[in-house]
């Protein structure tokens, strides 16, 4: 018994160095950036979306001459939004070799399965658009060093959120709706968070399953107990179905929280039914920078539409994980990890991409209300 | 007629035995030999599926009890360890035994309190079961921390006097897989081939008959599935640790589709074919990178048709064809004599 | 809790519990005639709703068209699949039909997440976003729709059992189906009726339903496990108990959903139909009020 472990031990070792000799080999050739990102279900479009951002990136860079004078490809695999998925998907590519760095994941419970793996096999993980605030507590200082992420937490999007509405005196009976993920539970902790520094709690707090057909239970509920806002985090697809269900069932209440504005059905927008909603994200592609409005009108030349804070983190945070590569002058893991560290990358929207001590870039939060109809930009803070 | 029928088959059995038994010999060393992390992936895949499969062989095959709750037994098994090494900081050699235990005990509970009434409620009663299983993991957040799975599950760890070993490469994992499906899968053997085997197949052919002989149904029916269950919790821990993760996926209907389709097609109630037909819809599919709905697409056709024409599966096609032949020449032959 | 609170509650139960029915009866009627499970009759649900979402989305068809084409076609490949497969495994064991009806399920499903992705669609017809209220309760068309189709469809089928030749004979095979071929019933011909009407029922139901949710592939698969849950409660076999089984569950996902939470009430679907079954497996309603 013992020998026979000791001689696979020796065999692991012989393997090892073969997996080493593979990598070596792999020093010309395009470099390959390993991608998962729900591709299918009901988290696609957003998967889409953020492969159109990074996308946009590489195809940016590589038209300049690429990086390292080599040209970057991405290999995108599904992970569905699931986490087991997303674990199998990313050991396979990672154990295949011949990346340099992971990028994104898009959800946050899959975020959360693939550190491990990630630390496992130490390369650089780029975490573009998952919002989990676990994220980056546990990177950094705070356990896995390779995880490195780019859009603010849901603790401090909740804040400035919070803040606002705290402002226009709509903090006192807000009612949490969130699907029951890391994502939608970190928005309903940071919710609470926010308010109890402010000595207020929520009205009620709700988690429902991704894909949930029917919400006319929540909904009749909210009926009695009259939240003046209703704050949501949950998917482009299943805040369709709650906001269609809302108007089906009369509850006309401003929706809060990380609500997709450009998602909802333009009847219903122009309606004037969600008039009074407001909403936290990373972005708008209406902040009026020069670099901005350039990145804007690429963007919709290229896909015909304007991008959403999903296309934007994953193409900032993608030339943001290019240009590392660039200065670290090699492919080698820990040169890109500490090149990252020292990040100074300018955004769009002005002032730079540098990370914490937790590897946390503090990007901006930026507010939208609906009103006659139409979103608008009503504040951007710095994270 | 079956006497001579059946010595001319079990000529030639043994030699087909141990051509079997090296090719799958060979098998198995390959993803040792290998280099290529794919293979040994695959491999631990392959070994889990195997026994999964025969586990399921030994309650649907032999015993004659269509089991939905195998995916809950996984599930069991998988959470039971998860939880027991991530909360309460237990070895995972003893947490997974616990997972299989309690998979064993839900599998009893069920089957007890249906079996009492018919074969019918069984099936239905396994599949309530999985249901209810896949709600308390999905739902039962506190404990189980619902859609977002446990991540980031430890590592076993091997301490043997001065060797320390983790376990945390697919080469060593599949190492693991291996001692676990050739022990798991040899154990079932012996059960089969023993008398309580012969039980189980007596009870599945013809009950009452096995009533008259003074055998109470009930008792060994309830050792098949208890047995089939911690097997197949065991594969749960096991594959949830390979994994790092466990999450409501694994109460998927897919496994219960990929363990049906292993044993009905490799014939329920044989215990070889199983063993390949499991072997060869673990590593096929893979290797002809078929993506999962093809896959689960083309599983279905072959249900269907095997429901059609071969009911008994592979090896029941092969025994009908060995019969048939030496029937025919049989029957040539007396001809001859009269 | 308020009068109007409950009254909505009521409804709201009502209206889904309607839509179950239609597809438990339909399960119902199917295993009623041929001993047979049928597994993959979620996915008829699932392509009914899918039918709908390409007629009245892609092509533009209006809502009532829509169903029409969505029954007619639901009927005929219900007649199809009794020709083709069920008709094989009539009097087989029953894990026989059980395998492969899960067979069949497997590669519908399968077969339109290939073609179609898992990602969610939403349908639109002329009644989205139009409200109907009524002493304070508010009902959206489409969800009032499904539940007057679901009435209208079982008072048609109520009468066809009571009054046709047809629906007789019906009634005569699921009750005794040796008696019923000694007085000259085609036995054959009863059961492709039956079965085109089971499958033309979730069709209904996933053309009514598919304007109310999204239309995914995957939808079959978790609704027919509840439809079982269903079946069972009311008893196997037994039309009118599943019917008055399927009421019960959406009032009980209604007003559970309410006032704890929409898990509790699945949770509880389930284990009733397993205290169902080991207490009382002949279902609630028993077989006196069988077809």
């Amino acid at each position: 018994m013992k020998r026979n472990l000791r001689l696979n031990g020796a065999l692991a070792a012989a393997g090892l160095c073969l997996m080493t000799a593979g990598a070596i080999a792999q020093q010309s050739g395009p470099i390959k950036i390993a991608a998962t990102l729900p591709l299918s279900g009901g988290a696609a479009n957003f998967g889409q979306a953020a492969r159109n951002g990074a996308d946009m990136a590489l195809a940016e860079v590589n038209g300049a001459g690429g990086v390292l004078s080599r040209q970057v490809m991405m290999d995108v695999q599904d992970n569905r939004c699931n986490p087991t998925e997303a674990v199998k998907v990313v050991t396979q590519m990672l154990s295949d070799g011949g990346y340099s760095a992971l990028f994104d994941g898009l959800c946050s419970s899959v975020v959360l399965a693939s550190m491990p793996v990630v630390d496992r096999a130490q390369i650089p993980y780029m975490v573009a658009t998952a919002s989990a605030t676990a994220i980056s507590e546990k990177s950094g200082v705070g356990g896995s060093k390779w995880t490195f992420k780019f859009n603010p937490t849901d603790a401090s999007m909740a804040a400035a959120m919070v803040s606002w509405l705290t402002e226009k005196g709509l903090a006192d009976k807000i009612a949490f709706l969130g699907e029951d993920t890391d994502f939608g539970r970190s928005g309903g902790d940071g919710f609470k968070a926010a308010l109890k520094a402010r000595g207020k709690a929520l009205l009620s707090e709700d988690y429902y399953q991704q894909g949930t057909a029917d919400f006319s239970a929540t909904l009749t509920k909210y009926r009695t107990s009259r939240p003046g806002v209703v704050g949501i985090y949950a998917l482009a697809s299943d805040q369709q179905n709650i906001v269609n269900q809302m108007q089906a069932f009369g509850v006309k209440v401003p929706l809060s929280g990380r609500v997709q504005t450009d998602s909802i059905a333009k009847e219903l927008l122009e309606s004037g039914f969600l008039d009074g909603t407001s909403a936290v994200q990373p972005y708008s592609p209406e902040i009026d920078t020069p670099k901005n409005q350039a990145f804007v009108a690429a963007f919709k030349a290229k896909y015909g539409s304007a991008p959403n804070s999903i296309s934007y983190s994953a193409y900032e945070s993608m030339r943001t994980l290019l240009d590392a590569i660039q200065r670290a002058g090699s492919t080698e893991p820990e040169k890109i990890r500490t090149a990252l560290t020292q990040a100074k990358f300018p955004t769009l929207l002005g002032g730079e991409v540098s990370f914490d001590e937790y590897n946390l870039a503090h990007t901006f939060a930026v507010i939208f209300q609906i009103e006659g109809g139409k979103a608008k930009v009503v504040g951007l803070s710095k994270t | 007629m079956t006497a001579s029928a059946g010595w001319t088959i079990h000529s030639i059995q043994p030699i087909l035995r141990s051509l079997l038994a090296l090719a799958l010999a060979a098998l198995a060393l390959a993803p040792l030999l290998s280099a290529n992390v794919y293979v040994q992936t695959l491999g631990v895949s392959a070994c889990l599926f195997a026994t999964m499969a025969m586990a399921f062989n030994l309650v649907y095959g032999y015993t004659g009890l269509l089991c939905f709750a195998q995916v809950a037994f996984l599930g069991i098994g998988g959470y039971t360890a998860a939880i027991l090494v991530t909360r309460l900081g237990w070895s995972f050699w003893v947490a997974a035994p616990v997972g299989g235990l309690l998979a064993a005990i839900a599998g009893l509970v069920v089957a007890f309190s249906s079996l009492r009434l018919s074969r019918h409620s069984f099936g239905i009663a396994t599949l309530a079961a999985a249901l209810l299983c896949t709600i308390v993991a999905r739902d039962w957040v506190s404990l189980t921390r619902g859609s977002m799975g446990i991540p980031g599950l430890p590592a076993p760890e091997i301490h043997l006097g001065s060797l320390d070993i983790v376990i945390n490469n697919p080469y060593r994992f599949y190492g693991l897989s291996l001692i676990f499906a050739v022990g798991a899968i040899a154990f079932l053997h012996r059960i089969i081939h023993s008398r309580i085997g012969r039980i189980f197949v007596s009870i599945r052919e013809n009950e009452p008959l096995a009533i008259s002989q003074g055998i109470d149904p009930l008792r060994y029916k309830l050792l098949s599935v208890g047995l089939s269950a911690f097997v197949t919790g065991l594969c749960g821990a096991l594959m949830v640790f390979n994994l790092t993760i466990v999450d409501p996926s694994i109460l998927d209907f897919y496994y219960t589709e990929t363990m049906l389709i292993m044993v009905v097609i490799g014939g329920p109630g044989h215990f070889w074919s199983v063993l390949v037909s499991s072997l060869v819809f673990s590593i096929l599919p893979e290797l002809l990178r078929f993506s999962t709905d093809l896959r689960l697409v083309l599983y279905g056709l072959l249900l269907i048709a095997a429901m059609l024409v071969f009911p008994k599966g592979i090896a029941g096609l092969l025994e009908k064809r060995g019969t048939d032949f030496w029937h025919k020449r049989l029957a040539a032959g007396r001809g001859q004599v009269s | 809790m308020d009068a109007e609170f409950a009254l909505q509650l009521l409804v709201n139960g009502l209206t889904i519990g309607l839509i179950y029915a239609l597809v438990a009866s339909g399960l119902s009627l199917v295993f009623g005639i041929l001993n047979i499970v049928n597994f993959a009759h979620g996915e008829f649900y699932m392509l009914g709703a899918m039918l709908a979402y390409f007629v009245a989305g892609t092509l533009g068809m209006s809502y009532w068209v829509t169903v029409v084409v969505v029954v007619l076609a639901a009927g005929a490949i219900g007649a199809l699949l009794y020709d083709i497969l069920l008709q094989r495994f009539e009097g087989s064991n029953v894990e026989r039909g059980v395998l492969a009806t899960l067979g069949l399920s497997m590669v519908l499903q399968n077969g339109a997440i290939f073609l179609f992705s898992t990602t969610p669609r939403l349908t639109r017809t002329e009644y989205s976003f139009k409200i109907w209220e009524f002493a304070g309760v508010t009902l959206p068309l489409t969800r009032l729709f499904a539940a007057v189709l679901s009435v209208i469809a079982f008072a048609l089928t109520w009468w066809a059992l009571q009054a046709t030749q047809t629906g007789r004979a019906i009634r005569g095979v699921s009750q005794n189906r040796e008696a019923a071929l000694m007085v000259g019933i085609d036995p054959k011909r009863v059961s492709r009726i039956a079965v085109a009407a089971g499958i033309a029922f979730a069709g209904l139901a996933g053309a009514a339903l598919a304007p109310v949710y999204s239309v995914h592939p995957t939808m079959g698969f978790a609704f027919v496990f509840k439809a079982f849950a269903i079946v069972i409660i009311g008893g196997l076999g037994n039309f009118q108990g599943a019917a008055l089984a399927a009421l019960l569950v959406g009032m009980v996902e209604s007003f559970v959903g309410a006032l704890a939470s929409l898990v509790i009430a699945d949770a509880i679907t389930f284990a009733t139909m397993l205290l169902v079954l080991l207490m009382r497996p002949e279902g609630l309603f028993g077989r006196g009020v069988r077809l």
